[in-house]
């Protein structure tokens, strides 16, 4: 093998990472089941990881620029390409010590299209990898989220109480219904089936858990549960910790968009707790989004 | 074929606390192995392919008053559950301990009989732990095998011998939890670990499959053995080509083991190992990791206690 290890070019990107945990926890909240293919996307602004499932379930992963320590971007266009989530996850997970903040570097391409990374923080111990990278499947289907009217349909629930609503909602049945009324305020779950639960959040009565609300108009619409499961049961625990709120919009057609707030923040900067209103620093924040397709159903109650 | 003994305090801290607990994880079944100036606990030297590990222990270090004798050069070894011993160890510990002060002197006896278990016709061995506490005194017996036969301990001796090969560079490891927290998290990548020690001082680990390349380099590590300057012109290379470099000048070995054998002989950290140092054996036979410890508060080596592991290597082929 050659010595001369020059790249002909500079690489679409080269960017550094002080809070590697922070990036594991992001994409683990996306990793809903063991072999999971994702599509990262590179631009200026960041870095997207899509991930997606039967055309019904898409996740995204925004890591924008400014979570970087540095950020060298010189591609055209946007560059996208596959990797296995899993064996992304494992591999960033080894370079994040317990108790200490590595940083680690990130470069594509690597002279076989390869996603390398390595740590940079000691001269003396190096952790590095390579991962092979795929030409990434085209999207199957458009999520374009739309707005389903004139006013947002939405509201904004802490992370932990929603996660937990999802969670005691397996045993009825395979599909949620979510109502959205807005007099009284509230927002419902209820599960169907080997029995009923159903689950309210009363705008007025849980202030603390349910923290906003935007409903001009009466609507429901039903989701898979095993869908709505995987957009909250990976939610790593710094988002509890952090007690963050989670916002759920429904958009046209009944598209459900759910986000997360993941904090990329270093160990020693973070706030151990942050309440909702206090300042949370915007630029140290990953954003999840999942967007869940409405069950086909003719006699769905939709008084719009 | 007679043994018997008293475990010293010390003797029983370093079981109970650290070497009992390590060896645990090594194996549920170990050989002990007994001469007439050593106690020796042996995994898979006889049997298996799986982690050889070697504790071996001056009788002084464990024990007072240790008396031996057998036809077999006062030889004896057996299969035991380490398990069982640990429990054993430690409730003795217990009763010891109700004068106090901890155990006192010669209150914890431990020697081989033979006994009629209930419902049983023939006679079985066992190694039985006497305990003289203050109000009370306490018999427990852990089953042994049947002490091995002239033949299997003239086995056991010579791979024994076999197994005290060093190899001819060694390379410290100054932080073995950093390693292991490596190692834990590394392998969900891959089974099969490519492990080279380079004599500049390199140990240079890595997990390669077709889909991912996984690897740590740690760099100027102290020398035991032979030693070379790296050459300059390697210092701006990555960490791959370096140890691929390295081998191609005869300055590094490289084997491959298995993750989980390499992982499983990090637990010998347990018994809180003061060093531990990394070499391959000549030709490649296997990868040895020997842990060092230390005369408590000096930094002189403690000669009378010795553990090292020797972990298979893989056949590269498969």
């Amino acid at each position: 093998m050659s010595s001369s290890a020059l790249e002909p070019a500079a690489p679409d990107l080269v960017c550094q990472m002080d809070n590697v945990q922070g990036m594991v926890d992001a994409f683990s909240a996306v990793r809903w089941k063991r072999h999971q293919d994702a599509v990262i996307e590179l631009s200026e602004h960041g870095v997207v990881l899509i991930v997606e499932e039967t055309s019904c379930l898409q996740a995204k992963v925004y890591l924008q620029r400014e979570l970087f320590i540095r950020y060298e971007y010189h591609a055209e266009g946007r560059p996208r390409f596959g990797v296995s989530l899993g064996l992304f996850v494992d591999c960033l997970n080894t370079f994040s010590a317990p108790g200490r903040s590595s940083i680690i570097e990130i470069r594509y391409p690597g002279p076989d299209m390869q996603l390398l990374i390595k740590s940079v923080d000691s001269l003396d111990a190096c952790i590095y990898a390579e991962i092979r990278t795929r030409i990434p499947d085209t999207i199957s289907w458009d999520y374009n989220f739309e707005p389903a009217g004139s006013s947002p349909l939405s509201f904004t629930v802490k992370s932990a109480a929603l996660k937990e609503a999802i969670d005691d909602l397996e045993w009825p049945g395979s599909s949620i219904k979510i109502s959205l009324q807005p007099a009284p305020p509230c927002v419902t779950f209820k599960g169907e089936g080997h029995g009923d639960l159903q689950i309210d959040f009363m705008y007025y009565a849980n202030t603390d858990l349910l923290i906003a609300f935007q409903c001009d108009h009466q609507i429901s619409y039903r989701y898979k549960y095993k869908f709505l499961q995987a957009a909250t049961s990976n939610l790593p625990s710094s988002v509890i910790r952090d007690n963050r709120g989670s916002k759920l919009t429904m958009g046209r057609g009944g598209m459900l968009k759910v986000q997360h707030l993941v904090s990329v923040a270093r160990p020693s900067t973070s706030h151990p707790h942050v309440d909702s209103a206090g300042y949370q620093q915007p630029s140290r924040i990953a954003y999840i989004e999942f967007f869940v397709k409405p069950e086909v159903n003719e006699d769905a109650a939709n008084d719009s | 074929m007679k043994f018997k003994a008293f475990l010293t305090e010390n003797g029983v801290s370093l079981l109970e606390k650290r070497f009992l607990p390590a060896l645990d994880k090594m194996g549920k079944i170990c050989h002990l192995f007994l001469t007439r100036d050593h106690a020796i606990f042996l995994h898979n030297l006889l049997n298996g392919d799986g982690v050889q590990c070697i504790a071996q222990f001056r009788k002084e270090a464990l024990f007072d008053d240790y008396r031996i004798s057998s036809q077999n050069e006062d030889r004896i070894a057996f299969a035991i559950d380490i398990s069982l011993l640990q429990r054993a160890v430690r409730s003795s510990v217990s009763i010891c301990s109700e004068f106090g002060s901890g155990p006192s002197a010669n209150c914890l006896q431990i020697k081989l009989v033979k006994k009629l278990p209930p419902n049983c016709t023939q006679p079985m061995p066992f190694l039985t732990f006497e305990t003289k506490g203050y109000k009370s005194a306490v018999i427990q017996d852990v089953p042994i095998s049947k002490p091995l036969s002239r033949a299997q301990v003239l086995e056991l001796q010579t791979s024994l011998d076999m197994a005290q090969d060093l190899p001819q560079t060694l390379v410290q490891v100054p932080d073995l939890n950093q390693l292991q927290n490596f190692v834990d998290r590394m392998k969900h990548v891959g089974d099969v670990l490519n492990v080279s020690v380079s004599k500049h001082g390199d140990l240079h680990l890595q997990i390669s499959t077709t889909l991912i390349t996984l690897g740590a380099e740690f760099r100027k590590l102290m020398v035991i053995g032979e030693q070379a300057d790296a050459p300059p012109e390697d210092k701006n290379l990555s960490a791959q080509t370096r140890a691929e470099r390295a081998v191609l000048r005869g300055d590094a070995q490289s084997v491959q083991v298995s993750v989980k054998h390499f992982s499983k002989s990090l637990q010998c950290h347990l018994a809180k190992p003061d060093c531990a140092f990394y070499g391959i054996a000549p030709q490649g036979a296997c990868l040895t990791v020997i842990f060092q410890f230390f005369i408590p508060g000096t930094h002189q080596t403690d000669k009378s206690i010795s553990l090292h592991c020797r972990l298979p290597v893989l056949d590269p082929g498969s």
